[in-house]
This record gives structure tokens, C-alpha cells and sequence, in this order.
């Protein structure tokens, strides 16, 4: 730990404002999506504490019928936006995070292979890598979406929706990962610890695996953070276009789907707080990712 | 018969463009032959070196000689035994490769730097087998490491701690691991200033001496050659084109190649 505080890693960090910023937004987002239950008022997915006539209360004012006061006010169904948002995060967060680990596995794994077999089998994994590139992610996310539920018997439907929002965003972002390990592992397998294994007879999984794995991992860290930040919008795309979350249980994307239609009406609260924390969120993903490429990468120093 | 024996080792490299390339382009097939009728004999315990310019086939044949690459033609005959010959069974293959090790050029990227000094060089010892309990591997990587002139501190120690020359006496600490019997030394001292190479070179000596290793030396430092080998070859494009002991070649050399080598080695000269 004193280790890492001395480290040029955490010099860089301490001298990069924007970086603290986005790092700090980032810590609070997550503990208050942890911590939900705790800091929420009420509990927006339990329907018995929802009172229909609380709706459309606007932020810090008093609702006309009960009276009751909410920081952020409420959407149609009489829901505290604040708690919703609060429980709509670790949706978001969640879905964005397990979507991530799928792209990163599997993009690795098939990076790795291609690069390390080479020949047919490359060809056929990175073919098959820049069709899906020259479609939009979310389109392939749709598609593998409407596929799943397709295939899915509908009395699962609903309890395997998040399920399936996560295997499509992740089957929708493997490409850069897969790109990038693809690279490394050609110039890693040509050095020469990668001979003095073979010399001792290991098997290629066990090369590719022990060996090579290790030593292209750096750049995948800075990818992954990036995604992370694509996942979490795609998430809430997905849920704005309704194919996302139930509305029992909404995301980000959802309320601001809920909020969308209220807008015109002057209702303006129920699509700004949702849509700020959402910008709030991927934008400091975004900018410390950014920043993360800058530091481990030395070429761009 | 010799320890090693290289029969007429051939190797052809097909540089030509995909099929569909040559097919509009109407280029024909372009084959290099890196190696061509190769034929020499290394006696246990001695060193052979083979010297030549850069794309002579140097490293084509140290691959080959390692088992890393099949030969087009030919063979190479280690101890009765030969890499490439299908009816080798497993348990005599591994016996093989644990007998044939290599040391490599650059001791920057022969070690894996995400590797602790300790795991690379118990990672033979634990490949083949050759030691079971934990305690006693451990011991063994100590035994190697005072072996090549580094001490147990090390074991903890990534590569990146570690100046050129003594990483190249890890490496080497890793090639004695599985107790070989010949040592492939592809250009071990060209990455290393000329202190750290007599270093190396003395330690390499050692080591053939008390474990009579046999080693095949490739290198293009006709200087260094000249202080380990028991017999030369000149590789010229593939070609042997001349074998000899060092006193006979840096005295009398008979190819016109061979004088041309020895003509262009820096010397330093006093006045």
C-alpha cells in the first residue's frame, strides 16, 4: 500500500485534476448505489409503499392531496425520484459491470487464440470481428435481445430479462478487446520466453494461458473502464427504447423513458435527474478511462 | 558415433504470395533456402560453433538442432535420438527435450517479466517432473542460482531488477534446471557489453567443465568464438563452406569467405 502511494501512478493521479474529479464521482456514484437502502427514503420497487396520489410532485414542494415533500419530487406513479434513482443505479451499474466481465472474457479468450493459432482460425475470428464492427453495437445488442426473448419461453421472460440485457450488451462489445490482445499476443509470442517454454515442452494452452495471458492484460484495463461507460449507455438505450429492464424495476434508462413522455406537459423533473446522473456517470467513466490510457500508455507521454 | 549428428540438414522457407495473389498476379513461387546439406558432428563434452553473417541460417539450424522446427531435409541425431521422428514415443521425446536446452540472445526478453526469478527457473524442474516436494525444488533453484553467480535474494526478484549480464545467468540457471546435456547458445553475449561478455563466457566454460555440457555456439564474434570452440563451421548463405579448429582457421583459412570474415572483424592495434 505505501508502495502504491509512492508509486509515479499515484503522482500522476494527484497532479490531475480532472482525473480526482471523475474518480471521486465515479467512488460516490457506486457507494450510493451500494448503499441504496440505506440512503433512499422509501423503497421504489416495493409497489404497497407506492400512493398513486404522490405523483407528479414537483421537487421540494409539497404534494397538493398528501402534503408529502421529496428532494427530487416524483414521476407518474408517485414514486421518489431520489430512491429511484438510487435503486435504478445499481440496476444500471450492475448490468454495465457484468456486460463488461462477458466482453472482457470473451474477447480475451478469442483475442488470444487468434493471435497466439494464427492461420485459419484467426481469419475466421477476426472476420467475423469487423462484420459485427461495421454495425452499431446497440443494433447488435437489439438483435441478440430480440433473439433471446424469442427464444425464451415466456413465463421466464421476465425474471431473465436482466440476464438477457447483459449477455446482449456483452456479446455487442468483445470486439476491442479481442483486437487489442489479438496485437499484443503477435509480438509477445515472438519473444523469446515464449521459445524457452515451448523448449521445455508446455502445451500451447498452457503457453497462451501461463505465459502470454499475463503480459498483454495492461491494455485491456484501460478498454474495460471505456466499455464500462458504453455498457452503462447502452443499458440505458436499451431500456429507453423499452426492450431494457421491466418498468417495475427501472434503470436509469427507464425513468428517463417514463420522463420523456411528461416532458411537454412541464413535468421536467422526472427526465432531468435521472439524464444528469446518467451524463454525471458515463462522462466520468469516460474521462477517467481516458485518462488511465494516457498514463499507461508511454508512447502518448 | 558422435553425441550430436546433423545429416544433411535442409531447410527451404516459402516466401510466395497467397495462392489467389500469385493467381492474378501471375508471380511465380518464391522459395529460400535457409539451410542447404548441412552435415557436421559435435563429440560430448566440446563445443561447436557456427559463425556467419547475419541470414546465413545461423539461428535456422540452432531452431532445428532445438526441435523447434521441422527440417525440409536431413536430420539431426541427438544421442541416438531425433525430434522428428513420428515413432518417438511420449516418455523418450520429453527425455529429449529435457537433454536439449537453449540460451537465448536477448536476456531482455527471454525472461518473463511478470514472472518472479524464482518460478522461471523451477518452472522446468516442474514441467519434467524431476523434483516432487516443494522444500526440495526450492533448494534445487538456490543450488542454480550460486551455480550462475547470483545468490537465494534473487528468487523474489522480477527480471526487470536485474542488469543484461545477469539476467543472461538466469537464463542460463534456467537451462541447467532440467540437467541438460547440450546447451543451443544462440548469440548468448551480442546484447551484452564487452566486460559482461568475458563474464558470461567464463561462467559457460565452467559450467561445460563440472557437468560436461556439450554446446553449440552460434555467434558472429569471431572473437568470442575463437575462446570456446573446439571446431568452427562458416555458414555462408546456407553453406558450410568451411569447418576447422580455431587455430587452423584464424591461421590458414582456406575459403575465400572465411578470409573475407577475418578481414572485416574489428581488431584493436597497437603502435
Amino acid at each position: 500500500m505505501e508502495r502504491f502511494f509512492r508509486s509515479d501512478f499515484f503522482y500522476h493521479f494527484r497532479h490531475a485534476p480532472v482525473a480526482i474529479v471523475s474518480f471521486v464521482t465515479i467512488i460516490l456514484i457506486i457507494l450510493a448505489a451500494i448503499f441504496a437502502n440505506f440512503i433512499a427514503p422509501t423503497n421504489p420497487f416495493d409497489p404497497a409503499s407506492l400512493n398513486l396520489m404522490n405523483g407528479f410532485t414537483p421537487p421540494l414542494e409539497a404534494n397538493e392531496f398528501t402534503g408529502e415533500r421529496f428532494l427530487l419530487g416524483t414521476d407518474d406513479q408517485g414514486r421518489d425520484l431520489f430512491s429511484t434513482i438510487l435503486y435504478g443505479l445499481r440496476i444500471s451499474l450492475f448490468v454495465g459491470l457484468m456486460a463488461v466481465l462477458l466482453a472482457m472474457v470473451m474477447g480475451v479468450l478469442l483475442g488470444l487464440i487468434a493471435g497466439f493459432l494464427g492461420g485459419w482460425i484467426d481469419s475466421v475470428i477476426m472476420r467475423f470481428a469487423d462484420i459485427q464492427m461495421t454495425f452499431p453495437s446497440i443494433l447488435v445488442a437489439m438483435l441478440i435481445y430480440g433473439v433471446a426473448r424469442g427464444i425464451l419461453p415466456p413465463e421466464v421472460r421476465y425474471e431473465m430479462s436482466i440476464v438477457v440485457l447483459i449477455i446482449s450488451i456483452g456479446l455487442s462489445e468483445w470486439v476491442p478487446f479481442a483486437r487489442t490482445v489479438r496485437g499484443s499476443t503477435l509480438v509477445e509470442k515472438e519473444k523469446e520466453y515464449v521459445t524457452a517454454a515451448k523448449m521445455i515442452g508446455l502445451t500451447r494452452q498452457q503457453i497462451m494461458l501461463r505465459h502470454i495471458l499475463p503480459n498483454v492484460l495492461s491494455p485491456v484495463l484501460v478498454i474495460a473502464t471505456i466499455t464500462f461507460a458504453l455498457a452503462i449507455i447502452a443499458e440505458a438505450t436499451l431500456s429507453f427504447l423499452g426492450v431494457g429492464v421491466p418498468s417495475t424495476k427501472p434503470s436509469l434508462g427507464t425513468l428517463i423513458r417514463i420522463g420523456q413522455d411528461f416532458l411537454f406537459s412541464g413535468e421536467w423533473w422526472i427526465l432531468l435527474f435521472p439524464a444528469v446522473t446518467l451524463l454525471a456517470l458515463a462522462l466520468s467513466i469516460n474521462l477517467f478511462g481516458d485518462w488511465l490510457r494516457d498514463i499507461l500508455n508511454p508512447k502518448l507521454k | 558415433m558422435s553425441f550430436v549428428t546433423v545429416n544433411q540438414l535442409t531447410r527451404l522457407f516459402d516466401l510466395s504470395e497467397p495462392w489467389i495473389v500469385r493467381t492474378i498476379t501471375g508471380q511465380k513461387k518464391r522459395i529460400l533456402t535457409a539451410v542447404d546439406c548441412v552435415n557436421f558432428q559435435i563429440e560430448k563434452g566440446e563445443t561447436y560453433a557456427l559463425v556467419g553473417e547475419s541470414g546465413s541460417g545461423k539461428s535456422t539450424i540452432a531452431k532445428m538442432v532445438a526441435g523447434l522446427l521441422m527440417p525440409t531435409s536431413g536430420s539431426v541425431i541427438i544421442d541416438n535420438k531425433n525430434f522428428n521422428d513420428a515413432n518417438l514415443e511420449k516418455a523418450s521425446m520429453n527425455a529429449l527435450r529435457r537433454k536439449t536446452q537453449m540460451v537465448f540472445q536477448s536476456p531482455y526478453a527471454s525472461l518473463n517479466p511478470r514472472w518472479k526469478i524464482g518460478n522461471i527457473i523451477n518452472e522446468p524442474i516442474k514441467a519434467f517432473g524431476l523434483i516432487k516436494d516443494e522444500n526440495d525444488q526450492h533448494k534445487r533453484v538456490i543450488e542454480l542460482l550460486e551455480q550462475v553467480g547470483l545468490s537465494e535474494r534473487d528468487i523474489k526478484k522480477y527480471p526487470h531488477e536485474f542488469s543484461g549480464g545477469q539476467r543472461q545467468r538466469i537464463s542460463i540457471a534456467r537451462a541447467l534446471a532440467s540437467e541438460p546435456e547440450i546447451i543451443i547458445c544462440d548469440e548468448p553475449t551480442s546484447a551484452l557489453d564487452v566486460s559482461v561478455q568475458a563474464q558470461v563466457l567464463n561462467l559457460l566454460k565452467d559450467l561445460q567443465k563440472n557437468f560436461s555440457l556439450t554446446y553449440l555456439f552460434i555467434s558472429h564474434d569471431l572473437a568470442v568464438i575463437s575462446t570456446m570452440a573446439n571446431n568452427i563451421g562458416v555458414l555462408k548463405e546456407g553453406v558450410l563452406v568451411e569447418q576447422a579448429t580455431p587455430n587452423d582457421l584464424f591461421h590458414k583459412p582456406q575459403h575465400d569467405y572465411t578470409k573475407m570474415l577475418l578481414a572485416a572483424a574489428p581488431t584493436l592495434q597497437n603502435n
